[in-house]
This record gives C-alpha cells, structure tokens and sequence, in this order.
C-alpha cells in the first residue's frame, strides 16, 4: 500500500487566510509559524513582519507567552531598521503584552527587566506616549517580584497621572488592582475592589474572565456561597479550553476542593493536558500548587484510588498512585517558584505555595 | 418619604433622544418595535382583564416622502389621565406599580412605556397620541415634543377603547416612511404575534403576519410541517435551508427551530439568532442563546422566560440565561443523537459540512463523540478518511499533536505504510486520544517524530565499526548545528535523510533567528531564555544507508568529501521540511554547490574525482 499525503500547499497567503479563520490556539500558531517559515525561507521580511504580529497577539491570548516574546523581539528588530515601514502602535502596544509575562520567567533576571522596562520607557516617550503606562507596568512586574510596598509607590503614581491611548483599558487595569489586592490579602478589600467588574460595569476581552477566580476564595471565606458559587459557574465557562488561562483553571479547582471534590478532580483532569508543556513557568507552578493540594486531600478522603492522565503525561504509571502524583505537583511547584524566589531575592513564592 | 422631599432629576429630552437614538439602540427603525411593543402590552393588559377579548393592531401610511404621517392602532387597555402622567412623563418608570426596578425586575410587560415611545422622536418631531382607558372616561389627546413638554386634551368623546399613535416625517427620515420598508420591519418585529396586524397604504390593506405558524406553541409538531418551516426560515433568516431541528426547554417557555446552516462557516463566525421575546423580535443576532459549539445553526428562538437588557437587544446573561442554553443546547444534541440512530444518511450530511462543529461538541461530551466518531473525518498518512474507514483494517492509529510534527514524518509514515492522524487541526488530536475510550478496538498513540525512527532498522554491529570513522566526521560537521546523525536503513529508499526536531531545539531554531535581528535589550533577555533550552535542543538527521548515494559516501574515504556531503544532506533535509535556514546554513549550501561544481568538473577534465 503506498497513499501519498495531501499535499501540503506552501502559499503564505492560503495559509494566512486559513490561520485568520482559526480561533486563537495550537492550530492557529502551527499555521503562522509555518507562514513565518515561508517568508523567511524566501526572505520575505515584510510578510515575516505581518506573519509574526499576528503571531505575537495569537500567542499572548492563547497562553505561549515565550512564543510572543521570541517573535516580539525579531519585530522589534526590524522595525528599528525601517521604522517608517511598520505600525509604530501596534509594535507599542504589544510590548505591554511581553511585559506583563516577562517576570514569570525565571531564567530573566532583574537587571534585564529592568532594561526592557527601560526600552519601553524610551520608546513610549519617543512616539509622544505618556510616561503612565511604564509606572504602570513598574507596579505590575514589582507585584510579580511580590514586592507589596514597592509595587504600592509606583500605582500610587500611576494613578496620579492620566491615562493616555496607551493604556490599558479600565476593566484591564482594574482587573490589576483586584490582583493586587489578592497579594494583600484583605478579603473584603478584595470583593469589593472586584465589585465593578463582577457587577458587569467594567468588562473587556479578558475581564471578567480573569478576575472571577479571584474572588471564590474571599468570598467563600466570608460564607457568601451562594455568590461564589455563582461567579464559579459564570467564571469557569468563559475560561474552559483556552490555555492562556491555566492558572485560573487553578483557582477553580482550588476553591472547588472545598465544595466538590469529585468536580475539582474534573478540573484538574480537563487542565492538566494544557498545562503539561505551557509556556508560563508561573501560571504552570500556580496550577501545580493547586493541584497538589488537590491530591492531598483525594489521599486523606480515600475514595478516589486512581485518576485519568492525558496522553503525553510524563509519568503514566502514577494514575493509580496519588500520593506520588501529590508529592510530584508539590516538588515541581517548589522548585519553580525556588528559581523565582531567588531570581527576586525573598522568599514569595515558596511561603505562598506552602501556606496553600 | 414624604411626597414633600421627593425631587426629581430635570431630564434634557432632547440629550436624552439623542442618547437614544446614538448609544441605546443599533437603528432607528426600532422606533418601529417601540411603538409595536405597547400596542402588544396594551393589548396583553386587555386580555388580562377580560379573557373573550381578541386583540388586533393596525397601522396605516398616509402621503409621500416628507409628507408622510405613520399611525399605529391598538384597541387594548387604553391610558387613563393618570397613566398618561405616569408612563409617559417619567422615563424609566415601570408599567408595573410598585415595581422597584424595571429594568432588573421581570415584568408582565414586554416594554416600559415612556421610554420606548421617547424613540419615535428618532423620527418624527411631534407624537401625537389618542387614548381612551378601557376603564372608561373621555378620550385624551397627548401631545409630546422633543423639548420634554407636552399637553394633555381631554376629547369630547368616548371612544372604544385602545391607543392610537401619530407619527410625521421628520426631515431626512423619509426612508423610514416607505411602505415596502415599513411592511417588512412589521413582519421582522411582529412574524410570531398571536394576533393579527394589519397594514395600510392608501387603497391597499394587508395581514402582515397571515401566516403565524400553529406548531410556536409546540415546537415538536414543526416535524410534520417541513415545507412551512423551510419557509418561515427563508423567510425570516433570508436563508435558503434543506434541514432544521426543533428546540424546547423542558419548561416550554423557550422554543425555536435551529436550521442546519448549508454551507461549512468557520469557528470564528458571529452566531447569530433570532430571538423573539413574548412574540416580539428582541434580537436579530443574539450571540449568547445557544451553546458556542451550535456555530452549525441559525436558529429562531421564542421566549417568555428571558430578560432582554435595556437596548432590549441581548439578554442578561445571567442563570436562567444559561440554563436555557444548557437546555437548547440539549435539544440539538438529542436530535443528532436520534439521527445517529434512525437516520444515519442525515447526520452523515450535517457532518460532512460542519465537521468542527461536530468535534468541538464531541470533545465536549463524550457520549456524543461515542454516538459520531465513526464518521469523524481526519485528515492521515492515507488521505482524508473517516474513522469507520481507518478502523476497517485493524490497524493502530498514530497521531501527532501538530502539523509540524506531521509534516516532519510524513512521508516517511506513509513509505511505511503507518497510518497517522494529523493532530495538528483544532480537536483533532484530542479526539483520537480520546477514540479508544468510547471504542473498545481502536488502538491509537501518539507519534512525535523521533519515534518514527523507532520503525528504522539499525545498522549491524559490522556496519557499525566499518563506518565508525566516517559518522565521525559526519558528527563533528554538524555539531556547529546542534544536530547528531544516527545511521540507520529506513523506507523510503529515494529518501536519503530525515531531519526531526523536537520542541525544544524548534523554539530554539526560532530563538536565534530573532536574536539575530533583535535590539540588546532583547537579545540578552532572549540568550536567557536559549541557554536553558541548550541542553535538551539538539535535533537529529536520519542518514539513509538503503539509499545509494548515502551508501556511496559513507564508503568513501575522503574525510572533507564527507563533511561537505553530510552538511549539504542536511541543508537538503531542511529544505525538505521547509525550514528557514541561518545565515551559516545559507552559506554551507552557498560552499557546497561550488565545491560539488568544482569536483564535478574536474572530475569530467581529468577523470580523477578528488581534488585537493
């Protein structure tokens, strides 16, 4: 028997089109990458350029953080070769997105961040932006070092100053306070600080999606079940399948090993595929520090002896074994966020992940 | 607290029209809807106080173009003197006394009634509006201006009772005064109304809605009716269908039709529904009625139970909103489920054209996936198949998680006669993983490129010593590369290199491409990033010793005729794959074409074959 495969049609343009048609995923990245692999192998830098800023926006909505960076960086490249050939405000733009994942890599030590956010600086001033959205991201990195007082000076700036068309959107920033304030750990600050956007006032593309996780636990602590259960429910819909969110998926689960065990069990086995070779260190540690403590209580509760694993999961044998699964997801989050302790010089990360 | 310190906003009428007409609503046109909707409330509102009523609304055009003047007739409940006051002077007030928030609250009502006649003043500069209470009392003439004055007239008369509305062209609205347009939005808004409304334009007077379909209340019995259903479909969705579904919550407050799009869309399309609320159009394109995977349908949906936001244009997603979805959403499954059954050939045809569709709810729910799968497509090593047909054989099914990857082993798969699944598609992969879960025979496994090697046949322990040397060299040329050769005897034997890579040494290809080009702030940021991936990135180049040219260089004993045959196999590998090249792999390519032009000639001179 000898069937040829299709034949796989190298047009950069059929391959875009059929990429625009996909939802923001793996398939849509295999298709750009292969568009990008076209340009460059015939030279082609501007559909290189255009290939890659799709990419870029692809990639930080589907959850492959590293992939955007990599690309950012060429596209920055090249349009410091031929400004005036590419969109300044769309290269501007994007460059918050790389901010916002930059500090959950841990291999990237401060003094390079504190470059880029340098670069950033510069750049924005040089277009005529306001100087906001670097304070801005000044408090989101700190936030991200787990720097409270820090991060506290440089929003207290930020919102001093007006925004500019190069900030992002209300719900985005709010979304932000709301995060922070988790780091604070006041549980009525924090609802209350979410209550725009849970009352709907405040939304955009990624809020409510974002903030919905974050309040289960505080208003579960303060016996508002019925309202958490609520935003849980709401929440995890709009969250469900889409990489970008696997740490959320974690604070589902980590709020729903207190009402369902058997329903966080779901979560973890709808996420843990996705998370097995996601691109963000920090949201992948955040999800396995859940999951860990998921496991842990499934052992002590004794009813569930062994669990589905997806295919491609590094340790098959250990379905039937969840105590080895529990000590597995508690030692990987340990040691990420050990890499990221050391790289911000406290110990954030790991107090977090054992107080869990 | 006391009427005394009850103060109300003053309200620009004017900014408020304004608001209206820009932000509230998409079109003007839904003055239309507006003003149909309190015909309908006054009409429900009779029908509640006296069950023998039958309600009728009418409409009649009179002039031309600017000169235009558009009625609207009810013969339902009628205003009092006090209502007048009441609904039409305060905007955002409900028609429910004692109702504490209209706009959250579920109401009786379909519309709150100041607010949508403030609509009409989109089109029309003066509303003039005659009504006589069913309660009885002399008919009143209100007369309301866009500045937020208006006058009450007590008539002289009793009137039957009911409401009539006076609407005049206002300047550059006179395409909201065309008799044709007027006729269609009507049936748009009012299709479903349970009563009759009637149009007229000078002579001629028609029912608008003549042909209100028996099987609303029963969505089930539109099975018997499939012409008058395709019909209404064409009619309403402008959409010519061949196939639809009933749909019905378990309540019976919400039904439809879901009409099987004929034509593949793509995931990214705007779901678009038509949504009538007690009978009237709430929303042409409501995104958030049916499930995301229902992206197949087009659907006309009926409800009572719902609560439209203040546009009256979605509805407020909130738990009644999802559980109608969850419901509606049942309804299509089981009528996929029930053609699995007893209508194969149907579903096939769906199927085939909606195939995401179809594997977005099978990865979904697993027992739909059980009931479909055999008629999945995939795209394979053997073409296009569905799973049925790759089942026939018995054999196991590979599959890879992306094109990439399928791309890599592709022909290498297919010399071997493997049967591999390309995963790289939207649920693809997910879906094969998942076949032997609701098919006890099927056996599938994941591929990843180095495991097609797995299937190489390894060199014999003779080969092994008398090419030691020559894989040497062959190593050390391509280490620059971050590649390792293994020499093994594979199918197809024209094929006399396989270049794989894994996750790792891709993102690091990607990696240095970019470093080559960023700005220094990056750059370090990027070498960080690259310096953990070192060690695990290395990628490998299959050398074929079944096929005879490779077989010829590893018998020669020129070391540098090696190096330079292996480096040139391997850019070949790698435009094989369709991988970009450095610009150190450009220029091993760039050396090798001269060198090899250079030993070809001078091999044609003096019959030699070696130089230096």
């Amino acid at each position: 028997m000898n069937h040829q495969p299709e034949q796989i049609n190298p047009d950069f343009e059929d391959i875009m089109d059929q990429a625009y048609s996909l939802p923001n995923g793996r398939a849509k990245i295999a298709l750009l990458e292969e568009a990008i692999r076209i340009a460059d192998s015939l030279g082609d830098v501007e559909q290189g350029y255009s290939a890659r800023e799709e990419l870029v926006e692809t990639c930080t909505f589907s959850g492959h953080p590293m992939k955007a960076l990599v690309a950012f960086s060429w596209l920055l490249g090249q349009f410091d070769q031929q400004p005036d050939e590419y969109d300044d405000f769309t290269l501007l733009w994007s460059y918050k997105w790389i901010l916002d994942s930059i500090a959950s890599f841990p291999e990237i030590n401060r003094a390079q961040i504190e470059e880029l956010l340098a670069d950033m600086r510069r750049r924005y001033e040089q277009f005529g932006y306001s100087e906001r959205s670097y304070y801005y991201y000044r408090f989101s990195i700190l936030k991200d070092y787990g720097e409270v007082e820090e991060a506290q000076h440089f929003l207290d700036k930020t919102k001093a100053m007006d925004r500019d068309e190069m900030s992002d959107c209300e719900a985005c920033e709010q979304h932000q306070f709301v995060e922070f304030e988790v780091m604070k750990g006041n549980d009525e600050q924090i609802i209350r600080t979410a209550r725009p956007i849970l009352r709907g006032r405040m939304t955009c593309g990624e809020v409510p999606h974002l903030t919905l996780s974050k309040v289960l636990m505080p208003l579960y602590r303060q016996g508002k079940l019925e309202e958490a259960e609520k935003y849980q429910k709401q929440g995890y819909r709009l969250i469900k399948g889409n990489r970008d969110f696997v740490l959320h998926s974690g604070e589902h689960m980590y709020y729903l090993l207190n009402i369902d065990l058997l329903q966080a069990l779901e979560v973890f086995e709808q996420w843990v595929g996705l998370s097995l070779d996601h691109e963000n260190p920090r949201d992948k540690m955040m999800f396995n520090a859940y999951a860990a403590v998921l496991f842990k209580r499934l052992v002590a509760d004794g009813n569930v002896k062994s669990v589905k694993l997806p295919a491609g999961y590094p340790y098959p044998e250990e379905a039937n074994d969840l105590p080895a699964i529990a000590s597995r997801l508690e030692q990987m989050a340990l040691e990420t966020a050990g890499r990221l302790d050391q790289r911000n010089g406290n110990r954030y990360y790991t107090t977090l992940i054992q107080q869990l | 607290m006391s009427e005394s310190d009850t103060y109300r906003f003053q309200v620009n009428l004017s900014g408020m029209i304004n608001i209206l007409s820009n932000h509230l609503y998409s079109n003007p046109k839904v003055f239309l809807r507006e003003v149909l909707q309190n015909a309908v409330d006054a009409v429900t509102a009779r029908s509640q106080q006296d069950p023998t009523y039958q309600g009728s609304i009418h409409l009649e055009l009179t002039g031309t173009g600017a000169g235009s003047t558009l009625m609207i007739e009810d013969d339902g409940i009628g205003l009092t003197r006090e209502d007048v006051h009441e609904f039409l002077a305060m905007i955002g007030q409900s028609s429910k006394r004692g109702g504490a928030d209209a706009f959250t609250q579920e109401t009786s009502f379909i519309g709150r009634f100041g607010i949508g006649l403030l609509s009409c003043f989109m089109v029309s500069d003066e509303i003039v509006m005659v009504t006589q209470s069913a309660k009885g009392g002399k008919a009143l003439e209100w007369r309301g201006n866009p500045d937020g004055t208006y006058h009450i007239r007590e008539l002289e008369t009793e009137l039957s009772p009911g409401t009539k509305v006076y609407l005049r062209c206002k300047p550059d609205c006179e395409m909201y005064y065309e008799s044709e347009l007027l006729q269609q939005w009507i049936y748009d808004y009012g299709a479903l109304l349970p009563y009759p409304i009637t149009f007229r334009d000078g002579q001629t007077q028609r029912i608008v809605n003549d042909q209100r379909p028996l099987w609303l209340d029963d969505p089930e019995r539109a099975r018997g009716h499939r012409e008058e259903v395709l019909q209404l479909g064409q009619r309403l969705l402008g959409e010519k269908f061949q196939d639809y579904i009933p749909l019905k919550t378990a309540s019976g407050r919400t039904g439809g039709i879901a009409f099987i799009l004929p034509h593949s869309v793509n995931l990214n399309v705007k779901k678009s529904n038509r949504v009538y609320l007690k009978y009237m159009l709430v929303s042409e394109k409501a995104e958030n009625i049916l499930p995301d995977w229902a992206f197949f349908v087009k659907s006309i949906i009926w409800t009572d139970e719902l609560q439209p936001t203040a546009s009256r244009e979605h509805f407020y997603e909130n738990e009644k909103l999802e559980q109608v979805r969850q419901e509606l959403g049942d309804s299509i499954r089981a009528e996929l489920l029930r053609m699995a059954e007893y209508d194969p050939d149907r579903l096939q045809r769906i199927i085939q054209l909606h195939a995401l569709s179809m594997k977005a709810l099978a990865v979904e729910d697993i027992s739909f996936f059980q009931i479909i799968y055999r008629w999945l497509p995939f795209e394979t090593t053997y073409g296009r198949r569905k799973v049925h047909e790759l089942m026939a054989d018995g054999q196991k099914m590979y599959y890879t998680t992306s094109l990439d990857e399928y791309r890599q082993i592709t022909h290498v798969a297919s010399a071997q006669s493997l049967l591999v699944v390309n995963g790289g598609y939207v649920y693809d992969a997910e879906l094969i993983a998942l076949l032997p879960e609701v098919c006890a025979e099927a056996q599938t496994e994941r591929l990843i490129p180095e495991d097609v090697s797995l299937a190489f046949t390894d060199i014999t322990a003779d080969e092994r010593k008398q090419y030691y040397e020559a894989v040497r060299y062959a190593d050390v040329a391509l280490q620059r590369f971050r590649c390792q050769i293994q020499l093994k005897r594979f199918k197809p034997e024209d094929l006399p290199a396989l270049f794989t890579l894994s996750q790792e040494a891709s993102d690091l290809r990607s990696i240095e491409t970019s470093k080559s080009v960023s700005p220094l702030a990056l750059t370090s940021v990027l070498q960080s990033l690259s310096s953990s991936l070192q060690e695990s990135a290395y990628s490998t180049l299959y050398l074929n010793i079944n096929n005879s040219v490779v077989e010829r260089i590893f018998q020669a004993k020129n070391e540098s005729m090696i190096v330079v045959a292996i480096e040139m196999l391997y850019v070949n590998a790698l435009m094989m794959g369709h991988y970009p090249m450095n610009r150190q792999e450009m220029q091993v390519l760039n050396q090798g074409i001269v060198r090899f032009l250079d030993w070809g000639l001078s091999a044609n001179n003096d019959q030699g074959g070696h130089t230096e």
